[in-house]
């Protein structure tokens, strides 16, 4: 079956929640491990799109579940499922425009050729059942494995007919796999390249000294400075250090290392400064698909600075962060509390966490959220791989990534078999 | 001042009492305010004590205090100022063919001058400086030296005791009444003010929570939370970052201010205008609590035409995390700066209700009373 190895050590990786840095990586990784178990998937002859559809989300499951705030696993999972579908639709259609065609051609033997179109409507009828078409009322009150269905009617016809049904088949599902494994490529090719493809539209956005503000460090958003820096524009950046992880002084360090003017600023002092800034560029680490963003800590502050003194916020987001769920009460369910040795040292507050005081429960209670929600009104641009968009338009990308029969991935309790 | 006026800045530079290194890496915006380099000052003013001879030891001592960091707050400064001229007063005699009035009053100028090379004046020290000016102008002529002198300590007196002292005892009963059962306060930084207002409630018997909200670089919160935990109040600490994620439970904030300005905005530490802002967002009544004394009749509209510069080591180190810190040897690179502002602005629109001694009035009502009350200075 599947190999255990990688998929355990994902899982572990991913419930340890610091091995793995940043939804691009933890996307690639996830996308590669479901390759992995789909190149090693045995599909039977019939149906294989099923078979490699709940391979696929019994390991999901296992991923999402070790850390349901991590959104870029759930995402890969769903684009995978979504490529299977898609592969298997279009290799459909594919057979039956030949099987259509075999059948016209061949007009000397009016027998074998009543013989061949009852055979092609069978099959017809049979490969469009093998498909798996979008929910309706029909296919759920199916919701029986159609497996048994094919081989009668290929064993019905005439031996050769059945053979080259039978070989058609095979091939048909290792094309499938085929297919399947070179569209997964792709998209691993997509997650890595996708600052590349972010970073060419930094020109059209960024003109000559203008004075830019970020939050924390985003690699997305470093190699987007960097490639309007590469076309001759000069501006400034003013990066806020983005406590308690401080990831504003590592992102200063690399752009003052490129040469940009760059002023390092206490998030407290992000009201104060920015009216005088052109234009506020953070990343993210999922959009949601209302058009709402999970962004680190401190970022709906910044937000709603940015709307009050009506300068831009622009997100930019590598399309594996684009999640189809929609937010229902984000700050407690997508959010991950950090120690409070981050914020307090433990040693000078010990006196004060003393559940030994009064009624049992300590007076004091330090809160360390690590993620904050930006509401859709807020943001007024989204920069993906795929060009700028509205965030009242991020709901029709969905369409284009994930189907419906995905967003919660789970395998049915009463797959056959 | 205005610091980017080359010819005042050398004329000024004369006049020092200490060296003081400009910052190498200024940021271009902040032209107009000074900016040293913190780490040599200190040093340098103790080395210089024994030679200070026309420096009063008091106006020294607190001078030291002020650059030192010891003595901060608006009321505190405000308070250790005054007394030190208390003393410089009982300690001054007048100069032979020299009047008493014009003096003394060149005496507290250069003092001032001192205390602001230690560090910039803030308001309340400001609106002080000017009630002790007018007060030694309007001395009477026929009293001698003894009796004018003790005019003028009872004066220090009075202000001390009626502006602030009175004046947080009014502001705390008046604030207490907007306390409830079962509320949520969330508090900035450090202010003594609401301190006070917070540790009065609990006297009387008020259940509530205090939620603390602190900020880099100075964490003055956390000295705050280790008081309030101390009289057993429950309390939730947490940065300036989570104050969206904290907002949604929170139900009245108080904040303290170093000044109120004459269009409403309300000058206070820096991050007070983000959390009056997130407040807003959240439709959180905002209650500024502030003593009248500190009411200014300057108008401002950001927080960059005015402000004061602090220590950019404080931003580039951080403490406890060495691998942030690598980068602290390149505070003196070309690129790079860091901007240590001490104070901001918050807007009139979003302060609900500001409570000083003469009551609670409206942000809009500020600038009636910097007019009608400014009067009670001369008749105090």
């Amino acid at each position: 079956m599947t190999q255990i190895e990688p998929q355990n050590q994902l899982t572990l990786d991913l419930s340890r929640k610091h091995k793995i840095e940043g939804s691009q990586a933890t996307a690639r990784q996830t996308a590669e491990l479901l390759r992995s178990v789909i190149s090693q998937q045995r599909v039977p002859y019939t149906n294989q799109a099923g078979a490699l559809i709940d391979a696929v989300k019994a390991i999901g499951e296992q991923l999402i579940a070790a850390n349901p705030v991590e959104l870029a696993v759930g995402n890969i999972v769903r684009r995978v499922l979504h490529i299977i579908r898609e592969e298997d639709l279009s290799l459909t259609t594919a057979a039956i425009g030949g099987l259509n065609l075999s059948a016209v051609s061949d007009d000397e033997n009016d027998d074998d050729r009543d013989g061949d179109s009852t055979l092609s409507a069978a099959a017809v009828a049979a490969a469009a059942r093998s498909t798996l078409r979008p929910p309706s009322l029909q296919t759920l009150l199916e919701d029986t494995p159609v497996s048994a269905a094919v081989p009668q009617t290929s064993s019905s016809g005439g031996d050769s007919e059945g053979k080259s049904k039978s070989a058609d088949k095979s091939s048909r599902s290792r094309k499938l796999k085929h297919d399947v494994i070179e569209a997964v490529n792709e998209l691993i090719q997509d997650i890595v390249t996708c600052h590349e493809q972010i970073a060419e539209q930094a020109v059209e956005h960024i003109h000559q000294n203008e004075v830019i503000l970020t939050l924390g460090s985003s690699r997305t958003v470093l190699e987007f400075l960097f490639a309007a820096k590469e076309k001759k524009r000069s501006f400034r950046v003013f990066v806020a250090e983005g406590a308690p992880r401080y990831q504003g002084h590592l992102l200063a360090k690399e752009l003052v290392a490129r040469g940009l003017q760059t002023t390092l600023i206490t998030d407290s002092a992000v009201f104060a400064m920015i009216s005088r800034v052109n234009m506020v560029i953070v990343g993210a680490h999922a959009v949601m698909a209302n058009g709402g963003v999970i962004a680190p800590v401190g970022m709906n502050l910044v937000a709603l600075a940015a709307q009050k003194h009506a300068v831009p916020f622009v997100v930019l987001a590598g399309s594996h962060k684009l999640c189809p769920l929609y937010p229902h009460n984000p700050e407690v369910l997508l959010n991950e509390l950090r120690s409070p040795s981050e914020l307090l040292d433990f040693g000078e507050f010990s006196d004060c966490m003393d559940f030994g005081s009064g009624s049992g429960s300590p007076l004091l209670h330090v809160v360390n959220p690590a993620f904050d929600y930006v509401p859709p009104k807020l943001v007024s641009l989204f920069i993906t791989d795929a060009g700028g968009h509205n965030p009242s338009y991020m709901y029709r990308l969905i369409a284009d990534y994930y189907s419906a029969d995905d967003l919660v991935v789970q395998r049915r309790a009463t797959a056959g078999n | 001042m205005q610091f980017d006026d080359q010819g005042r800045v050398n004329k000024s530079k004369k006049r020092a009492v200490f060296n003081q290194p400009e910052a190498k890496n200024r940021v271009e915006l902040f032209r107009h305010l000074p900016q040293y380099e913190h780490g040599s000052q200190l040093t340098d003013l103790e080395s210089k004590f024994l030679e200070l001879d026309s420096m009063h030891p008091a106006v020294y001592k607190v001078g030291v205090q002020y650059l030192a960091g010891d003595v901060t707050g608006g009321n505190a400064r405000c308070i250790a100022m005054l007394r030190a001229f208390q003393e410089v007063i009982n300690d001054y005699s007048t100069p032979p063919g020299k009047t008493l009035v014009r003096d003394l009053t060149a005496k507290i100028s250069s003092y001032v001058s001192f205390l602001i090379e230690c560090r910039p004046l803030s308001m309340s020290m400001g609106n002080a400086i000017r009630f002790q000016k007018s007060r030694i102008a309007k001395l009477p002529l026929t009293l001698s030296e003894t009796e004018a002198k003790a005019a003028l300590c009872n004066d220090i007196d009075r202000f001390i005791n009626e502006k602030i002292i009175l004046a947080d005892k009014v502001i705390v009963r008046h604030a207490a009444t907007k306390v409830r059962d079962g509320d949520v306060l969330l508090t900035y930084g450090s202010s003594c003010v609401v301190e006070m207002i917070l540790l009065y409630a609990h006297e009387l018997g008020k259940q509530f929570r205090v939620v603390v909200v602190d900020s880099r670089p100075k964490h003055e919160g956390q000295a705050l939370l280790r008081r309030l935990l101390a009289k057993g109040l429950s309390c939730t600490y947490t940065h300036i970052n989570a104050v969206s994620y904290i907002m949604h439970e929170v139900t009245r904030v108080f904040l303290g201010a170093s000044s109120v300005l004459s269009n409403g905005t309300t000058y206070s530490r820096v991050g007070t205008a983000c959390v009056a802002m997130v407040a807003h967002a959240f439709r959180v009544p905002v209650l500024i609590c502030c003593e009248a004394y500190k009411f200014h009749e300057r108008v401002q509209l950001d927080s960059i035409c005015s402000n004061e510069l602090g220590d950019s080591n404080d931003i580039a180190r951080v403490p406890g995390r060495p691998d942030v810190n690598s980068m602290d040897n390149r505070t003196n690179e070309k690129n790079l700066q860091f901007l240590n502002l001490m104070y901001d602005a918050t807007p009139s629109e979003y302060v609900s209700m500001i409570i000083t001694d003469y009551g609670m009035i409206p942000p809009t009502s500020v600038p009636v009373i910097v007019r009608e009350y400014r009067r009670e200075y001369l008749l105090i």
